[in-house]
């Protein structure tokens, strides 16, 4: 069962029952939905937005700027999706949520902080939300001699190009490394903010454009170290009718295929204690749980240890869902949560496989002085000797 | 009553004046939210909601209402179905779920000494990770109910056949009475320790089921028990609910069952005609869970009923704790149910499944019955359950006309409906003797003269 027209999701929305299992971890131990914790009201439970959007549906509650606020102010993480105990229910929450937030917008109530997403997505000198001049990411094919045809197209998304440089720099690096055949292409925005905040009028176009880039330069392969467009491509493209032919695989799936494959081999060793951070996008959105596990161990002299809230059970870092630019110094606050929780681990360093994640988490680490190393799992292979066993990898 | 004597904004400011105005609310969408459950009932108009997070600021928040006549509904999780927490005369809706403290366990008395706001889950994921031989009970309700919502509701869970009902489980309570004063009952009134109620007048029962009527509840102590090492199912099945008396009587003459569980439904199709029991046992081993085992294969066998193996998903589903029994709310895909709980004697049990089949059937509603048996047999809590689909008016009226029917009906044989909705209610005050009815109204009137607790519920006129 698909979503696919406006009557799908109003004519199911009303199944919630606000029994609140949503809420939870699976122990039951905490609240694991950051809005829930945060502001208590049943109001900004997952039950709570259910019923409100049932309302609206019904004409029993009217649109009203506060009204969306409450929508908004929720990161998608997707844990009610997890905890939702009502099957052929629980895995459209999030879609209900984000159709809620498309009516929103319809009806003239979308949040002004989240509209500058949309109003930079769309500015023809940036195409991406962060209101940076576009990079055509043609200076970088230059500087790593890249191709204009090649059997990948290394995807690098708007906050690995604006924001993580260092994580875009070391996922270039890695790839020429591994001599994998690749190259970039002029994007725009894979349109996961916008999705994410119901700002949909552009995004097949949007979509239509990076696919025809990405057909240009004949690759069968598509890779990403962001989660959120990871996530969007993977998911949301075909979701708003993309056909595309190309596979679609996060950075640490190449990573992993090629230390299986016995392709690559970590020579040097990373002595420090490490945790990871699900992020959500190729977590609980994808279910992405071991893989990025299954790499940070194969790293020679890593003490690899886990938060006591992990994979399906992860607590969001509190940037997802357009919450980072909407509730700026809450995203910071869920994070230090995280944050918190990896010290508790007596890891020294934080890692995750997403940037979005990646600078959340920094923010709340460097706000609050907690000490921590915040890095993704790309950027510590680049700092390691990688010993190639086959020049004709994949 | 003169009901707002202060105007709304002025009601606001002073209620953010007492707990900061993060956690107090006007906002249309969260009295959209306050003013209705998933039961039945209609929504009805709530005016504020506060989460307060201190006792101090409850008792200032009384003290607010009895000035300017504001009814206060105090709110645990919001789950007994019967829109015992919408306001029925607008007011202030006190979410209690800030106040959710653990504040002690002790380990040698066996008591959790919490805020009125812990939920069952967190207690008993609390419980696993640091007191791993204890346990509480727990009903079967979303883990997001709280513990002292459910106890004082007069609740039960997987340890009330052994120990008795959730209510009898509270060794002490600290209330905020309708004039603001904080009263402790139980040992706590004169000791450190919240070990006991007695031995001294117990007016602890003056605060169970009676809904908010006589008091804010903020913190409670309530009884642990040793963990047994394995827990176990016996399924048994019989055909002829006649036999279930006496076939209870005896399992639990045995001393072998934790929990004792019936139910009687017509779908599953296999499930049609049948009643299904679960006697749930535990041991420190898996011979001993064999040798009950064996005992009740015998037990059944002779009450003329017989012992089920069924699939391992069954045990996945039954052993889980809590039991996921909120899923009747997906029966008609609608998402919404409500049941009567009928207190009964345990000699009304074929009686009350042939009420809940004749009801249910007319109502064109598929039977959905059971029972736990709390205490031994000194009563069961029978529960007949209707579904019904929230987006078809129809169905939700169908469904009130199928509860209030049962209602009738439970009273007619002796029953008692279990935190009944108002109209429920209604039926039980009509039934009810006349002092005792004097005595609540006028137990109600001393210690609530403005009448601004919960009220609408258990009203005597």
């Amino acid at each position: 069962m698909t979503l696919e027209t406006e009557q799908d999701w109003k004519s199911i929305v009303h199944r919630c029952f606000r029994c609140g299992y949503c809420k939870f971890t699976h122990s039951y131990s905490d609240f694991n939905c950051p809005s829930y914790k945060k502001y208590r009201f049943e109001t900004y439970s997952t039950g709570g937005r259910m019923w409100l959007i049932f309302g609206l549906i019904n004409g029993d509650i009217q649109w009203s700027q506060n009204l969306s606020n409450v929508l908004y102010a929720c990161t998608t993480c997707g844990n009610c999706v997890e905890n939702c105990r009502f099957e052929k229910f629980n895995s459209f929450i999030v879609d209900f949520i984000e159709a809620a937030r498309a009516e929103a917008v319809k009806a003239g109530f979308c949040p002004e902080k989240q509209k500058l997403l949309l109003e930079r997505t769309m500015n023809s000198e940036m195409f991406n939300p962060y209101g940076e001049q576009n990079s055509d990411n043609a200076d970088l094919k230059k500087e790593y001699d890249l191709p204009d045809n090649a059997e990948w197209v290394y995807f690098i998304g708007c906050t690995s190009n604006y924001r993580q440089k260092k994580l875009r720099d070391a996922t270039l690096r890695l790839l020429k490394k591994a001599k994998i055949d690749f190259t970039l292409i002029d994007e725009h925005c894979c349109c996961s903010p916008i999705i994410r905040t119901g700002q949909i009028t552009p995004v097949k176009d949007f979509i239509d454009y990076n696919i025809t880039q990405i057909k240009k330069t004949g690759a069968s392969k598509v890779i990403t170290s962001c989660a959120g467009c990871y996530r969007t491509i993977k998911k949301d493209w075909l979701k708003f009718g993309a056909e595309y032919e190309f596979e679609v695989l996060h950075t640490l799936e190449l990573v992993k295929q090629l230390l299986d494959d016995g392709k690559i081999k970590i020579k040097s060793e990373y002595n420090k204690t490490v945790t990871y951070h699900d992020p959500c996008h190729i977590g609980r959105h994808v279910g992405l749980y071991e893989e990025p596990r299954e790499v940070y161990k194969q790293i020679p002299g890593i003490n690899f240890v886990e938060m006591k809230r992990n994979r399906e059970n992860a607590w969001c870092c509190g940037a997802g869902g357009g919450v980072k630019i909407g509730y700026p110094d809450w995203a910071v606050e869920i994070s230090k949560e995280r944050v918190e929780e990896a010290k508790e681990t007596g890891a020294t360093v934080l890692s995750s496989t997403c940037p979005f994640c990646r600078t959340n988490l920094s923010d709340a680490n460097e706000k609050h002085e907690l000490g921590l190393e915040v890095i993704d799992l790309i950027e510590i292979l680049d700092q390691l000797e990688i010993e190639i066993n086959d020049s004709n990898l994949i | 009553m003169e009901l707002f004597v202060l105007n709304k904004n002025e009601i606001i400011k002073k209620l953010c004046d007492i707990i900061g105005k993060e956690f107090v609310s006007n906002k249309s969408e969260d009295l959209f939210i306050y003013s209705q459950d998933p039961g039945v009932s209609d929504p009805r108009p709530v005016d504020f909601v506060v989460m307060p997070k201190t006792v101090e600021e409850i008792q200032k928040i009384v003290k607010l209402a009895n000035e300017e006549k504001i009814p206060i509904v105090p709110m645990g999780g919001g789950m007994t179905l019967s829109g015992l927490v919408i306001p029925v005369k607008g007011g202030i809706v006190l979410d209690m779920k800030r106040m959710d403290e653990i504040i002690e366990i002790n380990e040698s008395s066996r008591y959790a000494l919490i805020e009125a706001g812990v939920t069952t889950g967190k207690l008993q994921a609390y419980l696993e990770e640091h007191h791993p031989n204890l346990e509480v009970s727990i009903p079967d309700a979303p883990p997001s109910v709280t513990v002292a919502g459910n106890a004082l509701i007069h609740g039960s869970g997987f340890l009330s056949q052994k120990h008795g009902d959730h209510g009898s489980m509270i060794n002490g309570l600290e209330v905020v009475l309708p004039n603001g004063e904080v009263c402790k009952l139980g040992s706590c009134a004169l000791s450190k320790y919240w070990f006991t109620r007695g031995p001294i007048p117990d007016f602890i029962g003056l605060f169970i089921s009676s809904f908010g009527t006589l008091g804010i509840a903020t913190k409670l102590s309530i009884k642990l028990y040793p963990k047994p090492k394995m827990r176990y199912l016996v399924f048994g099945l019989c055909k002829d609910p006649k036999v279930l008396p006496n076939l209870i009587y005896n399992i639990t003459r045995t001393d072998l069952a934790e929990d004792i569980l019936i139910g009687i439904q017509d779908k599953p199709a296999w499930m049609k005609g049948y009643v299904v029991i679960m006697v749930y046992i535990t041991g420190d081993s898996e011979e001993e869970l064999d040798s009950k085992t064996k005992l009740l294969k015998k037990i059944y066998r002779k009450g003329k009923a017989r012992y089920m193996k069924a699939p391992d998903r069954y045990y996945d589903i039954f052993l889980e704790k809590p039991q996921f029994a909120a899923k009747a709310a997906d029966f008609r895909k609608g998402g919404g149910f409500e049941y009567v709980g009928a207190f009964i004697p345990l000699e009304k049990i074929p009686e009350i499944i042939q009420i809940g089949n004749d009801i249910s059937l007319k109502h064109g509603i598929i039977p959905t019955m059971g029972a736990r048996f709390i205490s031994k047999t000194h009563s069961a809590m029978f529960f007949i359950s209707y579904s019904f689909n929230r987006a078809d008016p129809k169905d939700i009226e169908n469904a009130r006309h199928a509860l209030h029917e049962t209602n009738k009906e439970v009273l007619n044989i002796g029953g008692i409906p279990w935190k009944s909705e108002l109209e429920g209610q209604k039926l039980i005050l009509q039934k009810m003797d006349p002092n005792y009815k004097m005595l609540l109204k006028t137990i109600r009137s001393a210690l609530d003269p403005n009448g601004i607790m919960n009220p609408g519920n258990w009203e005597v006129n």
